[in-house]
């Protein structure tokens, strides 16, 4: 019933409908209340929600890798196209961001009262540049909204941000861009490998590409030394965002001085952008180089793991140590794509997805008590448990959520990816599942001292509990958190083609194996990589 | 020596309708009252857009190159692209100059006509293929500009910038021409391509005669486009300069100067490829390094755009490091896109810019977002194209250049350009910061446009986004001002 959905240009409508909210913001609300522009925007942000929904029904899980396809010239010069497309991992990504994305919108209404045009307008504009990254194939294109988007983020950290807000937002801007500017050296070294030097240059009649497809194509053909330069490149690009220690000191900063929404859009999808870069570029494009650092990534992905975790046990203030919890987490999910076999990939995709829903949940929730009571300092609270008692509960299903309780989603991926990582070496399991006790221990221990025992601050006996609007966030998030958890058989089934794709690309022989194993499964995936 | 055809003097209609049209100006400046400001002001305008047309219809390119007047100038695609380049630049400093030379109380004619006779020196310049010819027509853009850094006659900064760049650059001049006369006495050539032919025996014959001449033609040159060790000039004479007359110097000015390094190392000195390739490559290193790291300090927008030009001939450099055909392309194109943007930043110093400099300083930008949205919306970009940051034409220009040194193996320098340029985002974002996150207090400028800087700098807005978005025509146009490459 959704076919319609592979008729139109349904990506871009998706992904510039926010850039039109906030054009039309500039252009026509000029004079309008700030209430008009809040529900203006975010009526444009639940729109695109709608609009991005028929993706996930309409999406094909076993016809080609990439779908919704768009391709059009655009700098035909240097031989950059436009090419929009989302496999099964990207289409996911999406859909977080249209969803996490609606949700800071609808939270923000209270917690934002000054500025609110600019706010709005940033953060459409923001909307814009993180879905373009998921959609890009072509590399340029892509390079092109992962700058962008760095810009509304500054703005967003820097004008509506704590009291360090200007450090933490130029701090946040220089590093991922030092980060990007790299990676782009090192796109560029495969332009030229690809065009082999001058001829190519479409300039000279040449055909030259940016296309991420015939990267991957030629894969293969890169000599190691290349490949190893090229994924320093890249790995610093992507290794700032993820963040992955000892890139990550960043991270804290910019969270802590976040406006909620900012956090929100931060932890569960910006972030996401580094790993996703992993997975779509340095495993399939420079498999050599990757089998070849891998011990390197896997002792980066357990040391962020462990070590996120006892920074954030030491924290005072509850948004710090969600934020420290994010380093851990997104350890995780690293070493889960870094196992760099079904299980791992899978789970570690699926812990983005988790993440951003838990930890974007968790930011709502500190945000709310942030507006109350304006600290976050643990030690300022206590009982809570009593007087805001439906605050607490969902509190509770969420902190579950993030210690990975069974029947949440956070058990399901991190189950996963330990799978993954158990089937090539125990040791590096141990440590991680390491990480998991160390992690209920430090959300628990927080829990307490927030909710339980008596009311030892007068101030917060009489808080509010969350109003219908502050339900109506994090409701959904709880709801996906459970169908996850519950039954998550449709994700599974959405990422198991494109993570065939990626194992077969980076790990041959292993992909080999698993047809022998497996006989008359693999097929498939090599007519789609054929693509 | 070829035989003289005088018809020959056609081709050169563009550059003589300007000289001309500035020799008006300077008369009609010096009759009686003068002409008023905005009279002047709609004339060299005139004047420069007659002149793009001719140079767009008279000068017809064909794929070989052609000499005219014994071999003193050129005709080829290089030669015209720069001419438009440098005429549009010249057009926007027209623009802008509107109030400030209103406000002054100098007469205006005398302004337009040393800006036209400059920007008729770096027509002959660009165009020039003798060194000889190329060294008067220097020296025509020079002297013009010198005056023009001087213009604001009873103020002492202005004199001062005025007296440092004539000192400096006639001594850069000098060393430029010695180091011409050098390669003369070497191989007995003035023109680029036979200099080039004879250099290699010269080398054999001449022994020190050569080396030296070319390092003084380099280290002229590169004084002209202010590149480290040979910048210290810049900062003085682009703060102590009418702001105007300034950018002016750092769009215009420069993008000549490039052209014509460019010019000599590709045409003319070809055969000492590798070694002017690390004496590049070591000059743009240094400059982008030194540019970034100095103008990290900086507190006055004059000062800190200053170092950034200082910076960004770093990056251009890359361009010529390459030693290729895209490295040519590239240098073309950034020069086209950079001199949209200074314009555009030097446009925006112009509006908060009051007498007697006042309205330079960083923190009088603060809550210009609030005050002037649109203004401090143009601002923004300008600032993100000179950061290289998409969706810019700074940035397709810094990809293309970096792409460019990455293709010809130079990653290393390459490395230095993005790190750099990363570097660059903190003073630029300074700039950003007072205006969307700092609160204006009573004794912030109030932005006072004009409709012809309004005009200016929509022009460059629009110029920088669609070289951003839609670069591909540029690209084209661009790629019509290829060299022939050794």
């Amino acid at each position: 019933m959704f076919d319609w959905a592979h008729t139109i240009p349904i990506l871009s409508i998706v992904c510039y409908l926010p850039l039109v909210g906030a054009v039309a913001i500039l252009a026509f609300l000029r004079g309008s209340s700030a209430s008009t522009v809040r529900r203006f925007a975010t009526g444009v942000a639940g729109l695109d929600f709608l609009v991005s929904l028929p993706l996930w029904w309409a999406f094909q899980r076993d016809g080609e890798l990439f779908q919704f396809r768009e391709s059009a010239g655009w700098i035909e010069a240097i031989g950059a196209r436009y090419e929009f497309g989302v496999d099964g991992i990207a289409l996911l990504l999406v859909l977080l961001t249209t969803f996490l994305g609606f949700l800071a919108f609808l939270s923000s209404w209270s917690a934002i009262q000054e500025r609110e045009r600019e706010y709005y307008i940033f953060l459409l504009l923001l909307q814009t540049g993180m879905l373009g990254v998921f959609m890009s194939l072509d590399f340029f294109l892509f390079y092109v909204f992962w700058e962008v988007m760095l810009v509304p983020m500054y703005f967003l950290i820097g004008i509506w941000g704590g009291p360090r807000k200007l450090y933490a937002a130029i701090k946040f801007f220089l590093y991922t861009l030092v980060g990007s500017v790299l990676m782009l050296l090192g796109i560029l070294a495969l332009y030229f490998f690809n065009g082999d030097g001058l001829l190519a240059w479409p300039g000279l009649g040449g055909d030259a590409t940016f296309s991420v497809l015939r990267f991957h194509e030629i894969a293969s053909q890169i000599p190691p030394d290349l490949q190893f330069w090229i994924f320093l490149a890249f790995f610093v690009g992507f290794a700032i965002k993820v963040p992955m220690i000892p890139f990550h000191t960043w991270l804290p900063d910019a969270h802590v001085e976040a406006p909620t929404a900012g956090s929100v859009i931060l932890a569960g999808v910006l972030l996401k952008m580094g790993t996703y870069g992993f997975v779509r570029f340095s495993l399939p494009i420079l498999p050599e180089a990757t089998r070849e650092l891998l011990p390197w990534m896997i002792g980066l992905s357990i040391g962020g793991i462990l070590y996120g975790a006892l920074v954030a046990m030491a924290q005072k203030d509850v948004k710090k140590l969600v934020a420290y919890s994010s380093v851990s987490h997104l350890g995780f999910v690293m070493l889960g794509i870094f196992a760099l076999n079904p299980a791992g990939l899978n789970g570690g995709i699926l812990q983005m997805i988790n993440h951003g829903l838990s930890t974007g949940a968790l930011f709502l929730l500190v945000g709310i008590l942030y507006e109350r009571r304006h600290t976050r300092l643990i030690s300022e609270f206590g009982g809570l448990s009593k007087v805001m008692p439906a605050y607490a509960t969902v509190f509770l299903i969420i902190t579950m959520a993030s210690i990975g309780l069974p029947t949440l989603n956070g058990f399901i991926g991190e189950f996963t990816i330990l799978v993954g990582v158990f089937e090539r070496s125990w040791v590096w399991a141990a440590l991680a599942a390491f990480g998991i006790v160390l992690g209920a221990a430090y959300m628990l221990w927080m829990y307490q001292r927030v909710f339980f025992g008596p009311v030892r601050h007068e101030e917060n006996q009489g808080l509010r509990d969350l109003n219908g609007r502050e339900l109506a966030c994090v409701l959904p998030l709880v709801v996906l958190c459970f169908w996850i958890g519950l039954y998550p058989k449709p994700f599974f089934e959405i990422l198991e083609q494109p993570v065939e794709y990626i194992v077969q690309r980076v790990d041959p022989g292993y992909a080999e194996a698993l047809a022998a194993a497996r006989p008359g499964e693999l097929p498939a995936v090599v007519a789609g990589s054929g693509e | 020596m070829p035989a003289f055809d005088l018809r020959e003097f056609l081709l050169l209609a563009p550059e003589i309708l300007l000289a001309i049209g500035g020799l008006a100006l300077l008369l009609a400046g010096s009759v009686g009252r003068g002409v008023p400001g905005r009279v002047a002001a709609s004339l060299s305008l005139f004047f420069l857009v007659a002149t793009a047309l001719l140079v767009l219809t008279v000068e017809e390119v064909g794929p070989e190159p052609r000499l005219i007047l014994g071999s003193s100038f050129v005709l080829d695609g290089f030669a015209r692209f720069f001419k438009l380049v440098i005429l549009a630049g010249t057009a926007l400093t027209v623009l802008i100059s509107v109030r400030f030379v209103d406000d002054g109380a100098y007469r205006a004619g005398e302004y337009h006509a040393l800006l036209l006779l400059a920007t008729t020196g770096m027509m002959f310049m660009v165009g020039g293929f003798n060194l000889v010819s190329i060294w008067i027509a220097l020296e025509l853009m020079a002297l013009s500009s010198y005056i023009l850094a001087g213009y604001f006659k009873r103020e002492t900064r202005s004199n001062e910038a005025a007296l440092k760049y004539f000192v400096l650059g006639a001594l850069s001049s000098a060393i430029l021409l010695y180091g011409a006369s050098l390669l003369y006495g070497a191989t007995g050539e003035l023109r680029l391509d036979l200099l080039a032919a004879a250099l290699p025996e010269a080398m054999v014959t001449g022994r020190l005669l050569v080396p030296t001449g070319w390092l003084m033609l380099s280290v002229g040159l590169l004084f002209k486009v202010a590149a480290v060790p040979f910048h210290v000039w810049t900062p003085d004479v682009y703060v102590g300069a009418p702001t105007p007359v300034t950018a002016y110097l750092a769009a215009a000015s420069k993008t000549a100067s490039f052209a014509i390094l460019v010019r000599i190392f590709v045409q003319g000195l070809p055969t000492l490829l590798p070694d002017w390739q690390i004496v590049i490559a070591a000059v743009a290193s240094v400059t982008m390094i030194w540019g970034n790291l100095a103008a990290l300090t900086q507190t006055n927008v004059k000062r800190m755009l200053a170092y950034s030009s200082i910076a960004h001939a770093g990056y251009v450099l890359l361009g010529l490091l390459a030693a290729s055909v895209i490295g040519l392309w590239s240098v073309a194109f950034y020069l086209l896109a950079y001199t949209f943007i200074t314009l555009g930043a030097f446009a925006m110093v112009v509006v908060l810019e009051r007498r007697e400099y006042a309205g330079e300083e960083v923190s009088d930008y603060a809550g210009l977002a609030r005050r002037a949205p649109w203004l401090a919306a143009a601002m923004l970009v300008f600032l993100l194209a000179l950061t290289g940051i998409p969706p810019t034409g700074g940035f397709v220009g810094k990809v293309y250049l970096f792409a460019a040194a990455v293709e010809a193996g130079w990653t290393w320098v390459a490395v230095i350009g993005v790190l750099t340029s990363a570097i660059s985002l903190y003073y630029y974002f300074s700039i950003a910061v007072q205006m969307y996150l700092k609160e204006s207090t009573r004794d912030t400028p109030e932005p006072l446009g004009s409709p012809a800087l309004t005009a200016a700098i929509a022009t460059c807005v629009v110029a920088t986004l669609v070289l951003g978005l839609f670069p591909g025509p540029f690209i084209e146009f661009a790629q019509a001002a290829g060299l022939p490459l050794p």
